[in-house]
């Protein structure tokens, strides 16, 4: 049965809650995994573990978090991310919003990118999909 | 069975606990198989040949009480790695320590060395590393404790005359133990790796002659006995460890201090 996004966000809280050590309260849907909620790399594929056991799906590696992106001289030149990257990140990222780090693609502003909401999204979408099949 | 150490709480100190030992059915293998077991660890632990040798361990042990399997392996194939990581999940539901013991060697001088040899210990010694650590990886993040400890050499700090496939595999692991560290130490897994100088195994025992003129250049006058590596390992293994992580521990009676005696 397809889950309410209201269900979704309970199950993305309480992966976030294991994967980083974090109270129920601190996780919102606005809350940015790196700045908010403290997230390193590592913890990133801990997360991606979590949300694979909790919701039964198979998310496949960089289709949630980009990976290589950024040691790619293409997509990355004097600390932006490059048009190419940004249409990189798009078409791999089709869940995300870009239209506010699109106007300044610093890449010290990507991780801002990375919240609470944006898995809730792309949980939905996924889930909605497998439920579809 | 080696000496147990029972803690004051009546526990034994790795009670609970599910380790996987590569190469575990002769050497130092079958003393860290051994140790694991006698401190409580179930264990799983992979034969490549020895099948006789490794179901004479299980028997031995099983008698004593301690829950232990053997399965076949070959480390340099990752599907065979994972059937026995998904084995032992299978069988324990859980997987807390991984020693990295299984390797060979292929010995020579290197102006004659053969390409085949130098890839043989490569793929063998570091890919076999590699595909165990990576196939339990996962669950030890995901269950937010583990413990990997991997099989190096003092050669790997020193060189050795004839091992320059040897310790080339070696100072990899030691790399690789240092660089695994250091991504997983946030996740409650330790990575370490033992060094071991020279070691009373019956590889040793075959060049007796040799071996009489080696002891000499080991400040403590012997070699290593298997199960005092072993209890290096189990000791890396424990509770006690838990704030080790990405160190080369060397343990050879001193002797890469290269000191007259």
């Amino acid at each position: 049965m397809e889950k309410t996004k209201e269900q979704i966000f309970q199950g993305v809280r309480d992966c976030l809650v294991n994967a980083l050590g974090v109270s129920e309260n601190q996780v919102t849907l606005d809350s940015s995994l790196v700045k908010d909620l403290g997230a390193e790399s590592i913890d990133f594929l801990d997360v991606v573990f979590r949300l694979e056991k909790t919701f039964g799906i198979k998310i496949p590696r960089g289709d949630l978090f980009p990976e290589n992106l950024l040691t790619n001289p293409a997509f990355v030149k004097d600390g932006k991310i490059t048009p190419a990257g940004l249409t990189e990140l798009k078409r791999k990222l089709s869940h995300v919003d870009f239209t506010s780090f699109g106007e300044s693609p610093q890449v010290s502003r990507l991780s801002d990118i990375f919240t609470v909401g944006m898995i809730v999204d792309y949980l939905a979408e996924k889930t909605s999909v497998k439920a579809k099949i | 069975m080696s000496t147990t150490e029972i803690h004051s709480n009546g526990r034994k100190r790795l009670e609970g606990d599910v380790a996987i030992v590569s190469g575990g059915s002769r050497g130092i293998g079958s003393a860290v198989v051994r140790k694991l077991a006698s401190e409580g660890a179930s264990v799983v632990f992979t034969y490549n040949q020895n099948k006789e040798s490794a179901e004479k361990i299980v028997s031995e042990l099983r008698a004593a009480g301690a829950q232990v399997e053997c399965l076949p392996c070959s480390i340099r194939d990752g599907e065979s790695v994972k059937k026995v990581v998904e084995g032992t999940l299978e069988k324990f539901g859980r997987v807390d320590i991984l020693v990295n013991n299984a390797g060979i060697i292929r010995d020579g001088l290197f102006l004659t060395m053969e390409e085949d040899a130098w890839n043989d210990v490569l793929n063998t010694n570091v890919g076999g590393t590699f595909l165990f650590s990576k196939a339990v990886c996962e669950h030890m993040v995901f269950q937010k404790k583990g413990r990997i400890i991997n099989m190096s050499s003092m050669v790997s700090k020193t060189g050795s005359v004839g091992q320059a496939n040897y310790a080339a595999s070696k100072g990899a692991i030691n790399a690789f133990t240092k660089a695994l560290a250091a991504e997983l130490a946030s996740k409650g897994v330790t990575v370490n790796a033992v060094a071991p100088g020279l070691v009373a195994t019956e590889m040793i025992e075959n060049v007796k002659g040799l071996a009489g003129d080696l002891t000499k250049r080991i400040p403590c006058g012997r070699f290593a006995e298997p199960e005092e590596v072993a209890s290096l390992i189990s000791f890396l293994a424990s509770k006690e460890a838990a704030y080790i992580t990405g160190q080369v521990i060397l343990i050879d009676g001193g002797l890469s201090l290269q000191a007259r005696r």
